[in-house]
């Protein structure tokens, strides 16, 4: 099997020859650190924002290469807007939006085009651009049809509230202005939906739709509330990637209990990372996993940053043991591959994928 | 006037803005001291919300209406409290260095406020330098800190270590995520607490203990 026939076997959960090894994120830094064990043709330590397109090229091929060398079976795109630098931290981007750069991690919106209600009908939308897409069409040209290409995209709750500029302001309008949030919410959809086309035009096997919903004690909003606001939309959107023959991944952290239910039944084929510290696999895997591939669940928050390469051999083999058998497990990091964690562990978490991870899963307690 | 209080009570906690400013000022109106439109209806609306809100009753929409209800009845109180009452104390809160997420800091921020406390929130991504400097201005009773990643909670210590020159007997904080008791207690915090209501219970033992 290759790695992406792999992905989507596991995302059918069904059984692969092995457990597939996929990354939803690897920041600047993590990247060049990986890529100093393959190669010294690395850019410079800095954030993407801050490089040349010589350096981000040469980010990329660093990146390509570590799954290469690794044999990861899938790489993770994310869509590039197009950005003006505002100052050393801030940059704006094609909705308007103006999104604060960090070191530790993706940029984020800080200030939106949207200040509520009433400016709703002046807001210009905006339209994906196939040059949105480099990382994707990088990502293929340079890995070929064998890896799974996985497009990230904010889902409907993330993209309106960062057109707001606030999460607090949008679940504010939740109470308030319930028109005026699903207002918003089909607004973003219908641009998630031109991005869902695009991607799979030029290759995307699998949608990651990213957005947390949940914090470490529940979920950002209560049932009803996703229900009403989010849910009916995760459904428009899960139906159009699957009407385009492809699959779809739910990200993410915190504790998704609440409603986890509505995930399984907006049709959502994967849910990813299991966090932790918020959710048990094991009872995720039971409820769940005949409805739903599970993805991630290796500890990032202190695991992969402060554990020793042998406790993290020792916690890819509970959990391949726990979340395997039957299919339907894709391993990867509880959120991502940022600068905290140590480049040796993150080595090690493959290493023991590959020792524990064939099928049939032969794990003893 | 107690069955005013009482609608004030549940206009804050329905989050009528309109509703519970025009109640303060009724209750004014009727001779009611500001204090005790805080003690009987504002905190106590607060006070329910958060516990509802710890027990996963309410969620953080709810929270934030009824903050910002808060926030309009205090509006009509500021201008005639005394000088002298500060409420439970000042409170400086920001998310440390390298750290840019806001939400965390601002459910506490919203529990403090609710429990009568006065917050200064200097914002996220804050350097050490910067929160000596706020510490040193305001000398405010306790200092917060909060962080959502394992990699930014590691600046936590050189800010309490940083504070602490400045005054030793500084009563500082520390929350987020990946934050726990036992990284509280090795890193010499006062105070640690795993959500934001009981952030705001923990404040108010803390203040308590360092006016005994």
């Amino acid at each position: 099997m290759v790695g992406k026939e792999r992905m989507l076997t596991a995302l059918q959960r069904r059984e692969p020859d092995r457990v597939p090894v996929w990354e939803m994120a690897f920041n600047e830094e993590s990247i060049i650190k990986l890529g100093a064990f393959f190669t010294d043709d690395l850019p410079p330590m800095k954030l993407v924002q801050k490089m040349t397109v010589e350096e981000k090229i040469k980010l990329l091929n660093t990146l390509f290469t570590v799954v290469r060398e690794l044999e990861l079976d899938g790489i993770t795109s994310i869509t590039l807007l197009g950005t003006e630098p505002l100052d050393e931290e801030h940059v704006k981007d094609g909705w308007g939006r103006i999104l604060r750069i960090s070191e530790e991690g993706e940029a984020t919106a800080v200030g939106g085009p949207l200040s509520g209600p009433s400016d709703l009908r002046s807001i210009e939308p905006y339209h994906p651009q196939q040059t949105d897409f480099l990382m994707l069409l990088a990502a293929k040209g340079a890995l070929g049809d064998d890896y799974a290409q996985v497009l990230v995209q904010p889902g409907p709750f993330r993209e309106s509230w960062s057109l707001l500029g606030s999460m607090e302001k949008l679940l504010y309008y939740y109470v308030k202005a319930p028109g005026f949030v699903k207002d918003l919410a089909r607004l973003v959809t219908d641009y998630i939906l031109e991005v869902v086309d695009m991607a799979v035009d030029l290759g995307a096997d699998i949608i990651a739709l990213d957005g947390d919903l949940a914090f470490s004690q529940t979920t950002l909003m209560s049932p009803a509330q996703y229900e009403e606001y989010v849910f009916p939309f995760h459904c428009e959107i899960t139906e159009h990637v699957h009407r385009r023959g492809k699959l779809i991944v739910k990200h993410s952290d915190g504790n998704m209990w609440p409603i986890m239910e509505g995930i399984v039944e907006a049709g959502f084929d994967g849910f990813h990372p299991v966090q932790p510290q918020c959710m048990d696999i094991g009872e995720v895997k039971a409820r769940y996993g005949d409805r739903l591939c599970i993805l991630g669940n290796i500890d990032c928050m202190h695991l992969l940053p402060f554990g020793s390469e042998e406790e993290v051999e020792e916690k890819v083999k509970e959990t391949i043991r726990v979340a395997a058998p039957g299919g339907g497990y894709i391993l990867s990091s509880s959120n991502s591959i940022h600068p905290g964690c140590r480049p040796e562990n993150y080595l090690a978490m493959v290493k023991a994928a590959r020792k524990y991870g064939n099928y049939p899963i032969s794990v003893e307690d | 006037m107690s069955e005013l209080l009482e609608r004030l009570k549940q206009a804050v906690m329905a989050g009528e803005e309109e509703e519970a400013a025009s109640l303060v000022r009724e209750a004014l109106e009727g001779g009611l001291e500001p204090r005790e439109i805080m003690d009987k209806a504002l905190m106590p609306a607060m006070e329910e919300i958060g516990e509802r809100f710890s027990r996963n009753e309410a969620f953080i929409p709810e929270l934030i209406v009824a903050a910002s209800a808060m926030e309009k009845g205090m509006e009509e109180l500021k201008p005639v409290l005394s000088g002298e009452d500060k409420g439970r104390g000042l409170v400086i809160l920001g998310t440390v260095y390298g750290d840019i997420h806001s939400i965390g800091k601002n459910l506490v921020r919203m529990c403090l406020e609710g429990a009568g406390f006065e917050v200064l929130d200097i914002g996220e991504d804050v350097r050490t330098e910067r929160f000596v400097e706020a510490y040193r201005e305001h000398r405010p009773d306790i200092l917060g800190l909060s962080a959502l990643l394992s990699s930014t909670m590691q600046r936590m210590p050189e800010v309490i270590q940083a504070v602490r020159a400045e005054d030793p007997s500084a009563v500082i904080m520390v929350g987020g995520a990946p934050v726990t008791q036992e990284f509280a207690d090795r890193i010499g915090a006062s105070g640690y607490a795993p959500n934001a209501f009981e952030a705001a219970v923990k404040a108010k033992e803390l203040v308590a203990g360092k006016s005994r």
